[in-house]
């Protein structure tokens, strides 16, 4: 294959993984990176770090459309930001040492447990603003998000367990070049028992600042191939587009179901690949 | 400005960047497989990339040098730098954000975000 074609290819399975991405909420690291590895067989750290600017991408996009609606709360956001970016920092240094075998390895365990973490019934937690826990009252964590009986304000818990969730997050983030998104969900809404929408929101606000973080890392040991992340950035920024524009008309929960089947048998995958034998 | 207006200026800065950073790295990938046609693709071998993307400054240099080699490569990569700095454009917003409410804590709080990000950058 010449390098034109190839790059067809890869910018096309960037689309796909770009809209699947968009409708069952999990970002473009954890589905892009597998591919690039399985399918087109491109070395994992050229992967992590395609993967990685185009995590930035999305979230810059989806970050915008939010801010706008004044759901995230920059405060929660941003105390939050201090952790996951410290474990960023952290978890790129890590990959720097690392070998290819045992990120692979690492990479497939990470994505098991995001499919568990999916698949779990989440119950939204959140309460009125009264009860906050002092902590969180302290550091003006508490807001207010907009609903359609008006505006409505929320508590905050679990500050401490929350951070330092935060900080692991931040260290998988750097680790192996994706979002993370899912272990931040659940810190805030289950941990935190911040509203799913407010969650949501500010997650997205985090994920592109988490990711920077540790991209400046990759850029300097040369993770970033320029070919690479071209067509990747381009193909998950088009296809994350369509995705938001296709949500309302989608069937959702099948395609969930089968999204995340596909997903635990690429993490099978990886960590066979990573202990040094092939499946299928 | 109250918290809703800095978040709408900060929504355009924000989309505006995502779509310049997209039609330079879509403009330099053009060019990129229009002079690289016959090539065989390279990543399935990892290689360092060369010295001069190791620093912003000489990796923007180098994008204005049109007949070096690495020109092009380097153009996508200004995209994806661009692409980079808009998150932390987003925190230095932040700051200064809270610095106008006078809000310390978080004028502080928003200043350290900002340091580890240009920590990791220029580390």
């Amino acid at each position: 294959m010449t390098e034109p074609l190839f790059d067809l290819a890869v910018a096309a399975a960037a689309f796909v993984a770009g809209v699947v991405g968009a409708l069952i909420g999990l970002g473009g690291g954890v589905i892009i990176t597998p591919l690039l590895v399985l399918v087109f067989g491109i070395d994992i750290r050229y992967a992590m770090g395609a993967a990685l600017a185009s995590v930035i991408a999305t979230s810059s996009g989806a970050a915008a459309a939010y801010l706008r609606d004044g759901i995230s709360n920059m405060r929660i956001g941003l105390f939050l930001c201090m952790a996951t970016t410290v474990g960023a920092v952290c978890g790129a240094m890590l990959a720097v040492v690392l070998d290819q075998k045992m990120l692979s390895v690492i990479f497939g365990v990470a994505l098991l447990v995001t499919v568990l973490l999916s698949l779990r019934k989440q119950k939204d937690l959140s309460g009125a603003a009264a009860l906050s826990d002092p902590l969180a009252v302290k550091l003006r964590l508490p807001g207010v998000r907009p609903t359609p009986e008006g505006p409505k304000a929320y508590a905050v818990h679990g500050v401490i367990p929350g951070f330092l969730i935060m900080i692991v997050a931040g260290i998988l983030s750097g680790l192996l070049g994706i979002g993370s998104g899912a272990f931040k969900v659940v810190a805030m809404d289950q941990v935190m028992r911040i509203p799913f929408k407010v969650t949501t929101a500010t997650s997205n606000f985090m994920i592109g600042v988490t990711a920077a973080a540790s991209v400046g890392i990759y850029l300097k040991r040369g993770y970033l191939d320029p070919a690479l992340v071209a067509p990747v950035a381009l193909g998950v920024l088009a296809g994350a587009f369509v995705g938001a524009k296709l949500l309302p008309v989608a069937p959702v929960k099948v395609l969930r179901l089968i999204f995340l089947t596909a997903v635990s048998i690429i993490a099978v995958q990886m960590i066979a690949r990573g202990m040094g034998f092939q499946i299928g | 400005m109250n918290d809703q207006q800095i978040q709408n200026t900060l929504a355009r800065v924000m989309l505006g960047g995502t779509l310049l950073a997209a039609t330079i790295i879509a403009a330099g990938l053009i060019w990129f497989l229009a002079t690289h046609s016959g090539d065989a693709p390279g990543d399935h071998i990892f290689n360092k990339e060369p010295k001069y993307f190791e620093n912003p400054i000489s990796m923007v240099q180098r994008a204005f040098e049109i007949h070096e080699v690495g020109h092009r490569r380097s153009l996508i990569m200004i995209g994806v730098v661009l692409l980079l700095i808009n998150p932390a454009v987003r925190v230095g917003f932040a700051v200064l954000g809270f610095a106008m409410q006078k809000d310390r804590l978080y004028t502080a709080v928003s200043l350290f975000v900002l340091a580890v990000l240009v920590f990791s950058f220029f580390w």
